[in-house]
């Protein structure tokens, strides 16, 4: 198990490293310049020389990505342009921030919509069935900032039953926070809905088709025995996978539900970035996004046997 | 033969229904999509324009018919780049395997790893944000899937006897994958092009949503749903519609996926 | 730390309790950059840095630089040396009496390199001026000589982007030399920054205030009634709106298109504050098409601009075609001259440039308080109209500011920060486009005009030099000027007399009422 966990994390060093080169030399090919930027039309030629010399900008590309690189590998992902926080604690702080909403809405649709899709793959073509997979197929179907924008509309600005846009953590009050990241939440919940109780309707029915559960049937079990002790065991193995997949996509798009409700997430920070040309900030949470796409699959694959019998870590 | 699908029936309907407004958008609006008229701002829906006005008094109907011609061209465009460019890059890894293998899929690997959206983020920030931007972008975002999938059948089927029996009537390596490997990659081929027609769209309308897509003036649902946001109170239709087209575009897809999946390649069902 | 400041705004706003009676709460769409004057720097940082801190001299509403610390400036006659006699009795805000040696410690700290002044190059020569020599003869004078007569170095020194060139104790920075805290002059001094969430500052009860009966610009009657003042950093506009609702917010700027709904508010007024930022359309003028002053002079006539500035300031604004803002001490009669709308000599003069459809493409932002897009969304429709083949293309900022930088575009909908005196307004888009391709006015007699009203200190010379400057741009046309700035802010109504200037809130001159 921890050789196979150390072996997955040295596969994923390469990946990592392309990605910094990339995101790097990327980031520099944009038009646009953090210095000029922070001058804006105010800028001489000379005060531009100042700056962009204290940033560090005037020199080479490559000279800049060696220091870059090699700060990164100490751990230090250097200063934001725009505001001289360090990067590091500013991307953990919203990543945070964009986790909690994420974490909760994917472990809520998964609570519900695993059972929902074996219990459909179970009654195949009733009428149970087919509403549980129309269902899925609306919900899939609506983008998450179009949901987001409808339930702010409703609960927010209709009915005024929840404040419209705006984040207040845990620590600060409760019961605000809660209300704050209800919305955002839901949003996500509802989409995620959608695409887990197809995947785990999907595993589940392929696993029914298998010999064992026939042969589970033949013994004389009673057909909830098989569906619990067989088969749905056997379908949560994938759809968990895929749990995974989604939680790294997640934090890849949430970046439009926090435009929606402005929060301070990692994906707001990652396009306001890119708007104010914060290299530092950029690449600090590309990279970090990368990282924690690895992690998640790698606690996946790890999981994977404890609900997958038939899987070993090796 | 067999009846067609409902689900096959319903999705067909409604893309027929956006491929034919698209089409007639591309030539003919009710009234140009960019004309101003500041005397008929925030209309609502109903009166002298059917599904109202915006901000501008720029008519929403006609807004939204250019938009459908623009989003399904990037999309097809997109679609096809995707396609054309991952099963080349499918076929030559699968077929030739080897160091051409390795060094192609751990490009492509490094790319699957990053959320499509993020990567289309950041290259779209270097191609500029406009229609050959996105294709550009989103193509490049989503081609690794394409590869990954015309990779593996191929890994499949190169074994085969028909495949082997190729080779070995002393047909040219190109002959055999055009002749034998290709037509069997055509299934699967279809049906992740019919998801990733929704996946493109999408992810185009994310994209403009985020202020990052086709710029305005030029009408796109994404954009539309964008510069909706700061009226939302004063005129509910500037958000309702554009979401709704993306909304039924995509069940549209993904029905018609579904059916498609079924009928071609069941192994994939469901997923 | 981000999280803890929406945190911190969204507590206050959900409890809905007003602040305690004597703080003032004053919202920053973001966080200042540091607390060291005219450094790390943007509008935000300017101005809860100049409620600390002040300089020699200072601006007066108008665009006049006046005396601040010092009493009285006298010019020697060959315009070179400058002599500044500090008032007396001010003290610093940790008690240290200003002395003519703190001055000349804070100009040395200002030029040296390692400060990184963004306003250095104003004054070493790089830019063309140059302070030679800076002494102390004694403890109330301050001496600087230059190495040519300026009519502009009394206003580089008041710059609020320079910090105001503000003088410092020297225990604002550490023993190593890095920045500290301000220690100034000012009516206020500082208070508790947390960083992501809020500045604050407190009364100064030593303060000496410059003469005066009322505030002027950041002159005059400065001593303040407040007790404390909160800069809470509130990044979106509608939970800005929101906080001035329920008075967890008492100041703040809000977006045009919320001034009815505040102004409808119970608990909150608007007042819009004229600035002397610049909405204009740049013209390149190297374009092979837009090269031809007959076109260009075309565009402006098909251009209803008193309609245009209706429409992008929900029929608040006024239309400016000068250089000089509508504030300033020398708009004149002359610079009411305008462009006049109309699209018959505007097809003619189209025929005469012999201009055949080709396209034109306008480069425009969608950043908040700024028209940019909106005006030309609008121009584009009136250019249309008399048979200009107008586009649109909306780029993202930093890459609108990449192609202005490079002089890259045919026409562009863009606005300058605000300069107050006339000469470095017109500088600011005039000059050769060899050296600087951003420069958009590219005409050796516009740049000799400019240059003597650089020098030239006399009100009466150089009011002839703006005039002159004023009709040359409307018959070349380099540029379209449409209007000046106009920021709405809203305030609570307990709160009153914080009548913002140039986008800075002041809140010295303000008081809480009590009812």
């Amino acid at each position: 198990m921890l050789r196979f966990a150390i072996r997955r994390i040295l596969m994923a060093v390469p990946t990592l490293a392309i990605m910094a080169v990339a995101v790097f030399v990327l980031i520099r090919l944009i038009p646009g310049d953090p210095a000029s930027l922070m001058l804006g039309d105010l800028a001489d030629p000379a005060s531009l020389a100042d700056l962009r010399e204290r940033l560090g900008l005037d020199k080479d590309i490559a000279t800049q990505f060696v220091i870059w690189f090699g700060n990164v590998l100490r751990g230090d992902l250097g200063l934001s342009i725009t505001s001289g926080q360090p990067v590091l604690p500013l991307v953990l702080e919203r990543f945070w921030v964009s986790a909690r909403i994420v974490f909760i809405a994917v472990a809520i649709a998964s609570l519900i919509a695993v059972p929902a899709g074996v219990i459909a793959a179970w009654r195949q073509n009733s009428a149970l069935d087919l509403a549980l997979v129309g269902t899925a197929t609306v919900l899939l179907s609506i983008p998450t900032f179009w949901l987001g924008l409808l339930l702010l509309l409703l609960f927010g600005l209709k009915l005024e039953w929840l404040p419209v846009v705006g984040y207040v953590s845990f620590s600060d009050n409760p019961t605000a926070a809660l209300l704050y990241i209800l919305m955002p939440v839901a949003t996500l919940f509802l989409h995620e809905m959608g695409v887990l109780i197809r995947m785990s309707r999907a595993s589940t029915l392929e696993v029914l088709r298998l010999d064992y559960i026939t042969h589970a049937r033949a013994k004389g079990l009673s057909e909830r025995a098989v569906l619990w002790r067989h088969a749905f065991k056997n379908a949560f193995g994938p759809t968990w996978t895929l749990i995974g997949l989604v939680l790294g996509n997640l934090l890849g798009g949430i970046a439009v539900v926090e435009t929606v409700f402005t929060i301070p997430g990692l994906g707001r920070l990652l396009v306001d970035s890119i708007f104010a040309r914060d290299y530092p900030v950029i690449q600090g949470c590309l990279l970090f996004v990368a990282f924690v796409y690895v992690v998640v699959n790698l606690v996946v694959d790890l999981l994977y046997p404890v609900f997958d019998p038939r899987v070993t870590a090796e | 033969m067999r009846l067609p699908a409902p689900n096959a029936v319903l999705g067909g309907a409604i893309i027929g229904v956006v491929v034919v407004a698209a089409l007639l958008g591309a030539v003919w609006t009710p009234v140009d999509p960019l004309k101003i008229n500041f005397a008929a701002r925030l209309q609502p829906p109903g009166g002298a324009y059917l599904l109202g006005t915006d901000e501008f008094g720029r008519d929403v109907l006609s807004r939204l018919m250019a938009a459908a011609a623009t989003s399904v061209w990037i999309s097809l465009v997109t679609v096809a780049a995707a396609v054309t460019g991952g099963t080349i890059i499918g076929l030559l890894t699968g077929y030739l395997r080897g160091w051409t293998d390795r060094i192609l899929m751990a490009f492509n690997d490094a790319l699957l790893a990053f959320p499509g959206i993020l990567l289309a983020l950041g290259l779209l920030a270097v191609f500029g944000a406009n229609k050959y931007g996105i294709i550009l972008a989103l193509g490049l975002a989503y081609t690794p899937s394409v590869a990954r999938i015309v990779r593996g059948t191929v890994l499949s089927l190169r074994e085969r006897e028909f495949v082997e029996a190729s080779r070995v009537m002393g047909n040219s390596e190109i002959f055999t994958v055009m002749r034998h490997v290709l037509p069997n990659c055509i299934a699967p081929l279809t049906v992740l092009a019919t998801s990733m027609f929704g996946w493109v769209l999408l992810s185009e309308s994310a994209l403009s949503f985020l202020g990052l897509g086709v710029p305005p003036p030029a009408p796109t649902w994404g954009n539309m749903l964008a510069s909706s946001r700061s009226f939302i109170a004063q005129a509910v239709w500037l958000g309702i519609f554009p979401g709704l087209c993306i909304s039924l575009t995509l069940l549209g897809i993904n029905l018609l996926g579904d059916a498609l999946r079924d009928r071609l390649d069941p192994r994939m069902r469901g997923v | 730390m981000m999280k803890r400041t929406i945190a911190f705004t969204l507590g206050t706003l959900l409890a809905a309790a007003p602040a305690a009676a004597q703080t003032v709460t004053v919202a920053l769409n973001a966080d200042i950059r540091s607390t060291n004057p005219g450094v790390n720097r943007d509008d935000n940082t300017d101005a809860v840095v100049l409620h600390m801190v002040e300089g020699l001299v200072g601006y007066r509403e108008n665009g006049s630089v006046a005396p601040l610390l010092a009493e009285k400036v006298d010019v020697s006659p060959d315009g070179r040396t400058y002599t500044f006699t500090l008032r007396k009795g001010v003290k610093f805000h940790n008690g240290a009496e200003l002395t003519a040696d703190d001055v000349l410690w804070s100009w040395n700290r200002y030029m040296d390199p390692k400060t990184d002044w963004r306003c250095r190059s104003e004054f070493d020569g790089r830019s063309g001026l140059k302070v030679e020599k800076a002494e102390a003869p004694d403890a109330a004078t301050f001496v600087m000589t230059l190495d040519r007569p300026s009519a502009l170095f009394l206003d580089s020194l008041a710059r609020t982007d320079c910090g105001m060139t503000a003088v410092l104790h020297r225990d604002s920075v550490a023993a190593d030399g890095s920045w500290d805290k301000p220690i100034g002059t000012g009516p206020f001094r500082f208070g508790e920054w947390r960083r992501g969430e809020y500045v604050t500052v407190t009364r100064f009860d030593d303060y000496s205030s410059p003469p005066g009966d009322r505030p002027d610009g950041l002159v005059g009657a400065k001593r303040t009634a407040l007790a404390e003042v909160k800069f809470l950093v509130v990044p979106d506009a509608s939970t800005v709106k929101a906080a001035l609702v329920s008075g967890a917010v008492d100041l703040a700027q809000v977006l045009d298109s919320d001034v009815p709904e505040l102004s409808a508010s119970k608990s909150a007024a608007v007042g819009l504050y004229p600035s002397a930022t610049k909405h204009t359309f740049l013209f390149q003028t190297r374009d092979p098409l837009l090269g031809n002053v007959k076109l260009r002079q075309a565009i402006a006539a098909s251009i209803d601009i008193p309609e245009l500035v209706a429409a992008v300031s929900n029929g608040h604004g006024k239309a400016n075609n000068s250089a000089v803002a509508l504030t300033s001490a020398y708009y004149g009669d002359v610079q009411r001259k305008a462009y006049a709308y109309d699209p018959e000599k505007a097809k003619q003069l189209l025929a005469e440039a012999g201009y055949k459809g080709e396209p034109i493409r306008i480069i425009a932002n969608k950043r908040v308080h700024v028209p940019s897009f909106n005006a030309a969304v609008i121009a584009q429709a009136m250019m249309q109209a008399v048979g200009i083949n107008a586009e649109i293309e909306v780029l993202e900022w930093a890459t609108q500011l990449d192609r202005y930088n490079k002089g890259n575009y045919q026409m562009m909908s863009f606005s300058y920060s605000a300069r107050l005196d006339p000469a470095l307004s017109y500088e600011q888009f005039s000059g050769p486009k060899d050296r600087q391709p951003r420069k958009v006015w590219d005409d050796p007699a516009a740049q000799d005009l400019i240059e003597k009203a650089s020098v030239i200190s006399d009100e009466a010379e150089r009011r002839k030099l703006f005039d002159q400057l004023h009709e040359l741009q409307l018959e070349t046309t380099p540029l379209i000027i449409f209007a000046n700035g106009q920021e709405a802010w809203a305030h609570t109504k307990r709160l009153e007399g914080a009548d913002p200037w140039e986008g800075k809130p002041r809140l010295w001159g303000a008081r809480v009422a009590t009812n």
